[in-house]
């Protein structure tokens, strides 16, 4: 509070009545009315019932774990694996689109940052930023297109012959991994291109010098100051990925559902909010511990993230 | 004439544990060009943001013109601070910047181009008024940086090291015009500077800072020929000190035993020492010369650096490195050769006996 | 050193072809007159999926609610993030930290999660208020999405208050400025260019976001929102027309943008100010980011003319008579071929999925539901058969 009031006066010195009520009002009402109280009112409402609307507020209307209950299990008591299996897949899915990106970002990244020369360079970060321009349901689609039955894909493979009957790449999830992979590597690249070019070039070329391999000279000198951008990328690739819905109704294979599919599917066809938001509650609270916990491991803070 | 004086009355200013200035107590007076001069962290930067009025004295008072300045804002402070990055704004035109302060008072626009000719006249620089100030060197910006101060028509100017950017050359020429600008003007300037040949050849007062404290205040003459304590005697000028013990005293001249030998030197600060007590001898480098007749001692040439008009000779005797100035006697003097033995003495009147204190680290 | 210089070369080409390749594929797909988007075979070259595109109602509907949300969307978020910039500046480190980490939050949050609690709030709000008016798909976008886009301005004002020098504020407040004066006069200019940036990135995340969006929307639709749609129930080349609109466009910002930045670095005295391009008055007038722009337009707008007169149908209709013939000659064979059997046996009941297996080579899967009218030229048999896949069908 002590504190609060601090930056309160420096504020007031520095920019005036006018630029600090301003301030003060716009972060307020972001905390409290934008980003606090959504989430307390989808955490009170996936302990309620799903009642009609004119039950609301009766005495029917009282906290219940049902909604939970109907996660972990189905009506007759036993585990509920279908839906605990798609979180755990949709995570472990996640993680393995977070690991792809990071092994194909970090070779681009170094070279943007000490490899390329300068027009190069900057040819490179507009033609990294262009495909981030297109709609990302445009860029689903056009793995559809690559991937579809009669696709490039399969129309080049059965025409060099490498098969003979169109592969279902997209019932296989290949589509999804690609579209997926591809839909975050901007966010990963640039975390990493930041915390990497802070690293002096001199560095590389010492230890190259005292006749370190290529390897060794990423392990021991290039990847401990690119630590903080890659775990920063991840974490937004990962909770990112986590949370996608467009790729996964677009290149997802018509049995294997995202874990956001099921949530949208408690909301808006089932109609079902109370259950929908304890689903929601479900995925925000494992995203954020699994990433809590990475960042643990590798002791990075919450504060690079954005850098 | 308004009063321009700047009154610190017992100011100290305190950051949690640390004393950033202790008990500073001085006047400066109107119309004059008076220095704060220290090593980096010294308190004269705080100093200086106390009486322009972005920070507050934990204890005393800051009083300008004789009015206390206790809970008035820089904006509205009779002060013009020159920074040492300048601070002008980018975005503005030469003139814009200049005539700013009309602007925030909400003067015309056509009163706002007067003023800023008037005073680009002033500093020399007329018709750059519509320029960028990218556009200008080095030497222009701080012209610039000066109009604008003084378009506030302070009563006080406060410059904090505005010359430490600019190369040797520059920073020689701009201390002459700031000191003919001042004398044009009549403000009050209070100028900060770790560069002691800045604050020597511009200020009428020069006040001497280290570690928060106010040292000593004087002309630069007496700073540099009556050094109050070991810390002015060391920071100010080159300076050889000889720790010893006191063997007796006689009005302004006492007798110091040191490993070199017993010598003979005035008294600094006017002090009384009892025999026994520690104190340091200082001597500057000028003034140890082969042919003085008094406190003589022997020496031996370790090496030297010549530089022109000047030879730097480094000397050891009894496990104490000296440093003596010599004038470069031309081709009529004889060469001095390494390992060789001088014999060297200085004036009782120039040198002088001071306290045991903390010195200037060398750097 | 030129073996990995070789190496990184070759994988820099090797990742920008798995960038753009997908784009360049959809972009060719565009101009295929075959009503599933595809390279080969290539049948006749149009620009009729273009007019198509034009003639989608319910997209451009959407384009309309993308618009009003976007520009509500800015008008709020930029302030907010300015704001949140603002006050992490001046906060003690670990405030400043934790602030940090709450308003960074939202963007972390998958935007399901965000889409869920925005109408789930205000959901309860206008029911015990009962202001029907705040549940309004509009409004609640607008409110969602400021979640998570103000956190994309604040970045952008970060990265710029930390080049601002404090001392300007301070030389204004010493030159006389009151302290509202000095960020009127001071900083408000220095952040105005960081203010164009968020704008822009604020409002191409509005028009962008789905995730949220297809929560909070309610019954209306964005654009992004209509498309997605478009896209699940089944695919057709006007979205490739789509695509190509919108790389033009990005295309001749980049490089309109590209010229703006070597003029002003050759202006500079950078290292192309040495470019013979800058010293001849011809090249130098040419080079001008707006004399590049509108070239660009002039060369866009000719071709749009010339594509906009272009007849394919004497093309398809080949086609067509072609697909025709040859559908009607493998029945032939094929009802020869059912005809010799019955002959045989005639016992042996008639194959249902005879005529998907010998087109598609896809067993049973049934033809996408089309939203859009087909074109006259192409009956939808061909959609189904020469189609290729059904779309997945996860609802609706």
């Amino acid at each position: 509070m002590k504190q609060l009031k601090l930056a309160y006066s420096t504020l007031m010195a520095k920019h005036g009545m006018g630029a600090t009520l301003f301030v003060a009002i716009a972060v307020t009402l972001w905390v409290v009315v934008f980003i606090t109280l959504p989430q307390l009112s989808m955490l009170d409402y996936s302990f309620r019932f799903n009642l009609p609307a004119d039950q609301i507020g009766t005495e029917a209307d009282h906290y219940t774990l049902e909604q939970y209950r109907g996660f972990f299990f189905n009506a007759d008591g036993s585990l509920n694996s279908l839906d605990l299996m798609i979180l755990v897949r949709t995570l472990v899915a996640a993680v393995v689109v977070t690991l792809i990106d990071v092994i194909i970002c970090y070779p681009i990244a170094y070279i943007l940052a000490h490899g390329a020369k300068e027009v190069a360079a900057r040819l490179m970060v507009i033609g990294l930023i262009i495909p981030y321009w297109i709609n990302e349901i445009l860029r689903a689609f056009a793995f559809r297109v690559l991937f579809g039955a009669t696709g490039v894909i399969n129309t080049v493979g059965m025409q060099i012959g490498l098969w003979d009957a169109p592969v279902d790449f997209i019932r296989a999830d290949v589509a999804l991994y690609f579209g997926l992979s591809y839909a975050y590597i901007l966010l990963m690249i640039f975390p990493m291109y930041n915390a990497i070019e802070a690293l002096d070039h001199t560095q590389v070329e010492a230890a190259r010098d005292m006749g370190a391999p290529l390897w060794r000279v990423h392990w021991r000198v290039v990847l401990p100051v690119a630590k903080p951008g890659i775990v920063s990328g991840a974490t937004m690739v990962f909770m990112l990925t986590a949370g996608a819905l467009a790729a996964p109704q677009i290149l997802g294979g018509p049995s294997s559902l995202w874990f956001t599919q099921l949530i949208y599917q408690w909301f808006n066809e089932s109609s079902n909010w109370p259950r929908g938001s304890a689903y929601a509650v479900m995925l925000l609270l494992t995203c954020i511990s699994f990433v809590l916990l990475t960042m643990r491991v590798f002791k990075v803070s919450v504060g690079e993230i954005g850098k | 004439m308004p009063d321009r004086s700047v009154l610190l009355d017992h100011v100290s200013i305190r950051f949690g544990n640390f004393t950033a200035v202790d008990n500073a107590n001085l006047k400066i007076n109107s119309g004059e060009f008076f220095s704060f001069l220290g090593p980096s962290g010294c308190g004269k930067t705080t100093m200086l943001r106390c009486i322009s009025g972005f920070s507050e004295p934990t204890e005393g008072r800051v009083l300008i013109g004789g009015k206390d300045m206790a809970g008035v804002g820089p904006n509205k402070r009779p002060t013009a601070l020159i920074f040492q990055h300048l601070a002008l704004f980018p975005l503005m035109t030469v003139a814009e910047n200049i005539a700013f302060p009309l602007e925030v008072r909400g003067a015309s626009k056509k009163e706002r181009r007067k003023k800023a000719d008037e005073l680009l006249d002033m500093i020399a620089l007329p018709g750059i008024g519509d320029k960028k100030v990218s556009e200008l060197s080095g030497g222009q910006k701080q012209r610039v940086a000066i109009a604008r101060a003084l378009a506030v028509e302070p009563d006080i100017l406060l410059l904090d090291e505005p010359l430490s950017a600019l190369d040797l050359k520059l920073r020689q020429h701009m201390r002459t015009e700031l000191r003919a600008i001042q004398k044009q003007v009549g403000v009050t300037f209070i100028y900060i500077t770790h560069d002691q040949g800045e604050a020597l050849t511009m200020s009428d007062r020069v006040a001497v800072m280290s570690r928060g404290v106010i040292e000593q205040v004087g002309e630069p003459d007496l700073i540099y020929n009556r050094p109050r304590s070991a810390f002015v005697a060391s920071f100010v000028g080159e300076n050889n000190g000889l720790q010893g013990v006191i063997k007796g005293q006689s009005g302004e001249v006492a007798a110091l035993e040191t490993p070199m030998g017993t010598f003979e030197a005035r008294v600094g600060g006017g002090r009384k020492y009892k025999p026994g007590e520690e104190a340091i001898l200082f001597v500057r480098p000028e003034q140890l010369t082969p042919g003085a007749s008094t406190n003589r001692f022997e020496a031996t040439l370790t090496r030297q650096e010549f530089e022109g008009a000047t030879n730097h000779v480094f000397a050891r005797s009894a496990d104490t490195e000296l440093r003596i100035s010599m004038v470069n006697a031309g081709l009529a003097g004889s060469p001095l050769g390494q390992g060789e033995n001088l014999s060297l003495g200085f004036a009782p009147m120039n040198a002088t006996i001071l306290p045991v204190g903390h010195m200037a680290s060398e750097a | 050193m030129t073996r990995n210089t070789l190496f990184g070369g070759a994988y820099a080409i090797a990742f920008f072809t798995f960038l753009f390749g997908p784009l360049v594929i959809m972009v060719i797909t565009a101009f295929n007159s075959s009503r599933f988007p595809r390279v080969v075979p290539w049948e006749c070259f149009t620009t009729g999926w273009f007019g198509e595109l034009l003639g989608n109602a319910r997209l451009m509907d959407g384009l309309l609610n993308s618009v009003i949300i976007g520009l509500g969307v800015v008008a709020l978020a930029v302030p907010i993030g300015l704001a949140g910039a603002l006050a992490l500046s001046e906060l003690p480190a670990r405030l400043r930290a934790m602030l940090y980490t709450v308003l960074i939050l939202p963007i972390l949050i998958p935007g399901v999660v965000l889409g869920i609690s925005t109408i789930v709030l205000w959901g309860q709000i206008s029911r015990g208020l009962g202001v029907g008016a705040l549940y309004n798909g509009f409004f609640l976008t607008i409110v969602g999405q400021i979640t998570f886009v103000s956190a994309y301005a604040m970045l952008v004002f970060i990265a710029r208050l930390q080049r601002f020098d404090a001392t300007q504020t301070e030389a204004a407040l010493d030159l006389g400025a009151t302290p509202g004066q000095a960020f009127r006069k001071i900083l408000l200019p220095f952040m105005a260019p960081a203010i164009g940036s968020a704008a822009f990135i604020t409002l191409l995340a509005s028009f962008e976001n789905y995730n949220t969006t297809v929560f909070t929307v309610l019954s209306e639709s964005t654009f992004t929102t209509a498309l997605a749609s478009k896209v699940r129930h089944g695919t057709d080349p006007s979205l490739s027309a789509l695509a190509v609109i919108i790389i033009t466009i990005t295309l001749v910002g980049a490089l309109t943008n590209e010229a703006y930045q070597r003029r002003k670095a050759a202006q500079a005295g950078g290292p192309s100010a040495r470019s013979p391009l800058y010293a001849n008055p011809i090249t130098q007038a040419l080079t001008h980011p707006g004399v590049v722009f509108a070239i660009l337009v002039t060369v866009i707008a000719g071709l749009s003319y010339a594509g906009s007169r272009h007849d394919s149908s004497v093309c398809e209709a080949a086609v067509l008579q072609d697909k025709m013939a040859r559908q009607e000659a493998l029945r032939a064979a094929q009802q020869e071929k059912i005809e010799a059997q019955q002959a045989q046996e005639n016992t042996l009941p008639k194959s249902n999925s005879a005529f998907g297996g010998a087109f598609g080579g896809l067993g049973g899967s049934t033809p996408a539901p089309e939203p859009v009218a087909p074109k006259p030229a192409s009956p939808s048999a061909f959609g189904g058969a020469f189609g290729g896949i059904a779309p997945p069908q996860s609802d609706d």
